[in-house]
Formats: structure tokens, sequence, C-alpha cells
């Protein structure tokens, strides 16, 4: 009896088993390919790494938290537009803490842990030689540090930098984004000495003292030499120097038509100031600024700096379509009350010409990019239209001076009419320098003396 | 669902396949299903403790880290409304490194949480506010009250913080998951081993693996608060960020 019943189990298991496997092999066959489809979408998908590497801490940290903001707004940007359905771009944000040595250190991080392609970042021109020095001559305790053993070739990504700067550099792994002196200053005073701009000859040089201001004046003295422009003073003082009276006495003494001011920081409020209350008049002897941005006027109060001057290349009132949906876009992200000033913008556009690179390398490769951008990569950036310099890995763009006006935001007073081209070594401050990545690279003449 | 429909399908499927087997099997006494019934109801009283008491203890970490939770976005409130009383630049400057620190939060930390990693940049950002909140230098004896307020709500804040990102990685041990399904497929196989009509069988069965199902994937949500559907939102930080944004 019990034998019977046990051969009918086993027969009805058997027949059970037959018709599930039966029906997984027709009804799972759907089930099957959907998983096959996520499954690739899965291997398809690819995250790419891009390091931004600014002070978040110490001195720097207020000013480059503002670049980093523009950096991951164009990469939320790119994310959103799904321009690359396949790819998520990811920013590995790092903290420089304003020193130069803790720059070398993250950017070795972001190289060999976190495998980064390019890096945007630095403000100051310290920090940039520093990185700059890190991914061409790596620190072998950093290495020690952060090499995960896994890669096979070292890698050596792009530098992207946003600042204008002083020049005098060329390095094939970096991407000047900002102006160089003859893109900056030099229009600027062209305007100055010219019948519009009140044919002024009497120049007073002042400065914070570091890499910047130094050489810019060591190029403006160059470039005044021959033009009837007397030089009637030059002062420098530390970064963060607060007490400008002496020198301002003595500004009004020299009674100057053109104050250049390479004045970096916080020490502007105080030079401003300093400026109003002795009664210098905008009209007579205007400040011509390098250094002093939207992002700077905002610590001034605007009766200090009224009607005085600024040279960028761009400035937030720009009044563009491009340039309002930019403003639009990142007071909506970051806060109404915040402002755009050049650095921002060309933080901004850095990350976008990446992105156009990218597309066009089909890959994140440096050497594939750097390609792409030494073809002369040209984009219409919220400032306007840029074009890469092969030759110089600078931008062609335009000159604006701005005066200062009491809603803190600048009058565009000129614009250059054409893109203008980058010149870090200009010929008669640097002669026998030439960088020309087209020919080989860096030519080098006799060591200028600058006087650093 | 899946949970649930899992657990029903194994039941089913298991109904379906070893019921013939363990019919032939165990049909050799008439009281099997009494046996059966009397053992299943001993395994079920000890099966449903453990569920429960993890039931209860998996609710009792996800109130608390939604209290965490609470507590770190009203503080993370009350230092805003602080340093925007002080006197400008600080204020402007404090209120933007806020507002920077808060968008991590919504925007990076929160997605970072929900996939288990423990967010990492929050903290430079951190060290930031602080460094500008203690170059501070009160001049007068409010803003002296301000500052120290504004202190202690930033000690406040860090510790929340810290609580909240410890939070992240804290769950059931592994160990456990796995007596909750031992038990579980026990408890299943006891189901398979009734004797009655096959629909019956799958109606009984489908119903009690379908709460079994349901227990674990209460337990299971619970126990990660920030992942899954059933996880604490960023709905508080979202708040303040819109009122930041508006500083």
């Amino acid at each position: 009896m019990h034998s019977r019943r046990y051969q009918e189990a086993i027969r009805n298991t058997a027949l059970l088993w037959l018709l599930a496997a039966l029906a997984t092999s027709i009804g799972c066959e759907p089930l099957n390919k959907a998983s096959d489809v996520l499954l690739n979408r899965e291997k398809d998908q690819q995250t790419i790494k891009l390091g931004v590497l600014h002070s978040q801490t110490g001195t720097m940290g207020m000013n480059e938290m503002s670049l980093r903001h523009c950096e991951i707004l164009a990469v939320e940007e790119i994310n959103a537009s799904k321009e690359f359905p396949n790819v998520e771009f990811v920013t590995v944000v790092r903290d420089g803490r304003s020193r130069s040595e803790i720059f070398r250190r993250r950017a070795r991080e972001l190289v060999d842990r976190e495998q980064v392609d390019v890096i945007f970042g630095c403000w100051t021109s310290l920090h940039r030689k520093a990185v700059i020095d890190e991914l061409d001559n790596p620190t072998e305790l950093f290495r020690d540090e952060h090499f995960d053993g896994k890669s096979s070739k070292p890698r050596k990504p792009l530098l992207f930098y946003p600042l204008q700067y002083e020049g005098f550099e060329c390095n094939r792994n970096v991407f000047y984004f900002g102006s160089t002196p003859n893109q900056q200053i030099l229009p600027a005073l062209d305007w100055f000495m010219s019948q519009e701009g009140g044919q002024r000859k009497r120049i007073y040089l002042i400065g914070s003292d570091y890499l910047f201001p130094r050489t810019a004046n060591y190029i403006v003295k160059k470039y005044l030499e021959n033009k009837s422009i007397e030089i009637v003073g030059e002062d420098y003082f530390p970064l963060g120097h607060s007490d400008f009276h002496d020198v301002v006495k003595k500004i009004e003494k020299t009674s100057p038509d053109l104050i250049l001011s390479t004045i970096n920081g916080d020490s502007n409020l105080e030079f401003y100031k300093q400026c109003h209350s002795i009664g210098i008049d905008p009209e007579k002897s205007p400040v011509l600024a390098t250094s002093v941005g939207e992002g700077e006027l905002r610590r001034i109060p605007p009766e200090y700096a009224h009607g005085h001057y600024a040279a960028w290349s761009y400035f937030q009132s720009l009044d563009t379509p491009a340039n309002q949906a930019f403003v639009r876009k990142f007071k909506k992200a970051f806060g109404l009350d915040r402002v755009v000033d050049d650095p921002m913008e060309a933080a901004y556009t850095q990350v976008m010409v990446w992105k156009e690179a990218y597309k066009i390398a089909k890959s994140s490769d440096p050497i594939k990019i750097r390609e792409v951008l030494e073809k002369g990569l040209e984009f219409d950036a919220p400032g306007g239209r840029i074009k890469v310099d092969p030759k110089t890995h600078h931008l062609y763009k335009k000159f604006r001076l701005g005066r200062i006006g009491l809603d803190r935001q600048f009058e565009i007073v000129y614009e250059s009419r054409d893109l203008i081209a980058p010149e870090p070594f200009p010929s008669f401050a640097f002669p026998g320098w030439e960088c020309d990545w087209t020919r080989g690279g860096l030519t080098k003449g006799p060591p200028p003396n600058i006087g650093l | 669902m899946i949970i649930t429909g899992a657990f029903v399908a194994f039941s089913w499927v298991g109904t379906i396949f070893f019921r013939p087997i363990l019919r032939a099997f165990l049909r050799k006494r008439a009281d099997i299903n009494d046996l059966i019934g009397y053992m299943l109801s001993c395994f079920g009283v000890f099966y449903g403790l453990l569920l429960g008491l993890l039931a209860v203890a998996a609710y009792q970490n996800f109130s608390g880290v939604e209290t965490i939770v609470s507590k770190e976005a009203s503080t993370l409130s009350a230092l805003a409304r602080d340093v925007s009383a002080y006197p400008e630049p600080d204020r402007t400057n404090l209120i933007w490194l806020l507002r920077d620190y808060t968008r991590y939060v919504v925007k990076y930390a929160w997605p970072a949480q929900q996939k288990g990693i423990i967010p990492q940049e929050g903290n430079t950002r951190m060290i930031a506010f602080h460094e500008q909140l203690i170059r501070f230098e009160p001049k007068t004896p409010g803003q002296e009250i301000l500052h120290a307020e504004a202190l202690r709500q930033f000690n406040n804040y860090l510790e929340a913080r810290r609580l909240r990102l410890f939070a992240v990685s804290t769950s059931i041990p592994g160990v456990m998951w796995g007596v909750v399904l031992i038990g579980a497929l026990m408890n299943i196989a006891l189901i398979w081993m009734f004797d009655m009509k096959i629909v019956n069988h799958l109606f009984l069965g489908g119903m009690l693996s379908a709460f079994m199902g349901l227990m674990i994937f209460l337990i299971a949500s619970l126990d990660h608060p920030f992942r899954g559907e059933l996880s604490i939102s960023s709905a508080p930080f979202q708040d303040i960020l819109t009122h930041l944004m508006e500083e």
C-alpha cells in the first residue's frame, strides 16, 4: 500500500518538475531578456571623477568657496542635461587649507587615490605652482600615502586654473582660464592714456607684496618705458596689511592721475577707506584695481569705492541673455544675495570647456582632452565667446573696464572689440622667452629681474 | 511587496514540489496534522518573540535616529538664527558658509547616506564655518552673549551631527539576520508538512508566509533608518536651506 503511494508520489513529483522546467523555459525568457538589458545598462554606466581643489578653510577659504560653487554648478548642470546619459560626473572636492604643502598633498591624493584625470583648482599663484610642481615631480612620501598599487601607469592629470595671473608660465598639462597682464592691465592702461580715458600721464603703483603684483608691475613698467608716462611712486605691503594712512598721504602729495592697485584681499577695504577719508577724487586720481571684483565689493562700503575702476574680462552687469541666464542659475543654486565675478565665471567656463573637449574626445583621458583643446576649441561662455590658444594653453578673451557704482556693481565703460590673444611672455618684458606648444613648448631667454 | 511575494512564492513552490514527497513519508501517522500543529505553535512562539523583539528594537532605533535628525536640524536652524544677527561682513560670511554646508547635506550627504555611505565632505565645511565663527570678536555686551550662544549651538550641532553619522552604519548584525531567515525557512518547512487539500494548503501557507514576509520587511526597513522607501528624509534640512537661501 505504502509502496504504491510512494511510487505515485515519485511519479507526480517528476511530472511537476518537468512541467516547471517547461514553464520556466517559456515564461522566464522575457524576464531573462529584461535582466540582460538591466545588467548591460549597469555595465554601460560610467562614473567620471573630477577633482576640485580649492581652499575651503584658512585665509583663502571664503574667496575660493565661490569658485568651488561655480565648478559644482557646472557639473550639476552637465549631469542634469543628460547630454551623456550613461555617464555620471562626480566632483571629488579637497581642501587645500590655504597652504601650499596641503595643496601638494591633496593634489597627490586626487591623482593616486581618487584617480582623477582633471583638477579644477587653486587661486593664488603660490598654490598653483605647488600643485604643478607636485604633478610634474611627485613627492615620494605622498605617493606612498595614497598609491593603491593598482594603477599600472603613472597618472598625470590636467590642471585647469581660473584666475587672472601674472603670466611667465608655460606648462603642457595646465590650461589657464584667467587673463594674462596683456589681456587685463595693459589694455586698461591704454584706455586711461587715450583721450576717452583722460590722457593720464602720472601713475602710482601700489600692490600687495607677492608674486602677482611684483610681476604685473614689472610688466607695466617695461610696457610704459617708451610711452612718456611717469611712474610717480611704487609701494608694496604684506597681504592683510590694513594701515594705508601714510601711503595714501604720499599718493595725495605726488598727485598722480591714475593709481594702479594690485592690492589683494581684505586690505582693499582699508585702502579705499583711507582714499575716501583723505579725499582722493575718483575723477582726478582714479584707482584702477586688478583684483577687486563684485565679490570684493561686497565687503567695501559703496561710498568708499564709488567712481573708481577695475579691469577684468567679465562683469556680472554684462547685459547679454547668456550672462543673465548664468547669473540667474547661480543665484538660484546658491542664494539670491550672491554675486558673480570674473574668476567665478572662469571657474564655471573651465568645467564647461572640459565637457566640450570630453564630448569630442569621447574620453576623459588627459592626453586626448589636451589634443582636442590644442586644436583651438571655441566656446560660448557667459562672458562671451572664448578660444583656447593652442600655443600657450591660455584663452583668447575680451577685455572690459568697469566703473564701480553705488549698487556694488560695475558699469562697463569700455570693451575690446575683438578677442585679445594671450601673451604669458610679452616680448618687451621677457625678451627671448616664448611659449608655443605647437613648436615644442618653452623657449627660455635671459632671466628677468622682477625684484622678488 | 517583493519580500512578501518572495516568501509566498517560496512557500507555494515548496508546497507544490515537496508536498508529494512529504505526504509519502508522513502519512504513516494518522495524527500527523495534530503533531505538526503542536510543533508549529511551539516554534511559532519562539520565532514570533524573536521577530517581535527585533521589530521593536529596530523601531526604537529608527525613531531614535529620527529624533537625532530632528535635533540636528533644529540646532542648525537656531545656529542660523544666531549668526544672522551678527554684524556685517561676518553675518554674510557665516550665512553663506552655513548655506554651503546645508546644501551639501541635502544634495550630496543624504543620497550618500541612502546608499549606506558615510558622507565625508561635510566635515571640512563645518571646520570652515567654525574658523569664521571664532574669528569674530564681540564688541558689545550684546554681541558677547550672542557669540557665546552661537558657539554653544555650534557644539550641540556637532554632537548631533556625529550621532547621525554613526547611525548611517548601525544595523542588526548579520548573524541575527541568519537566525531570522533560518527560522523563517523552518517555519515554512513545517507548513509544507501539513496534510490537507492543495487549495487549502496553498491558501493557509500563503497567508502565514505573507505575514512572515511582512514582518521581516518591516524589520529590514526600520533597520537602516536612512535607506529604502521607509527612510528618514532630508526635509528638515531642505526647509532650513530654503530659509537660508532667502536670508
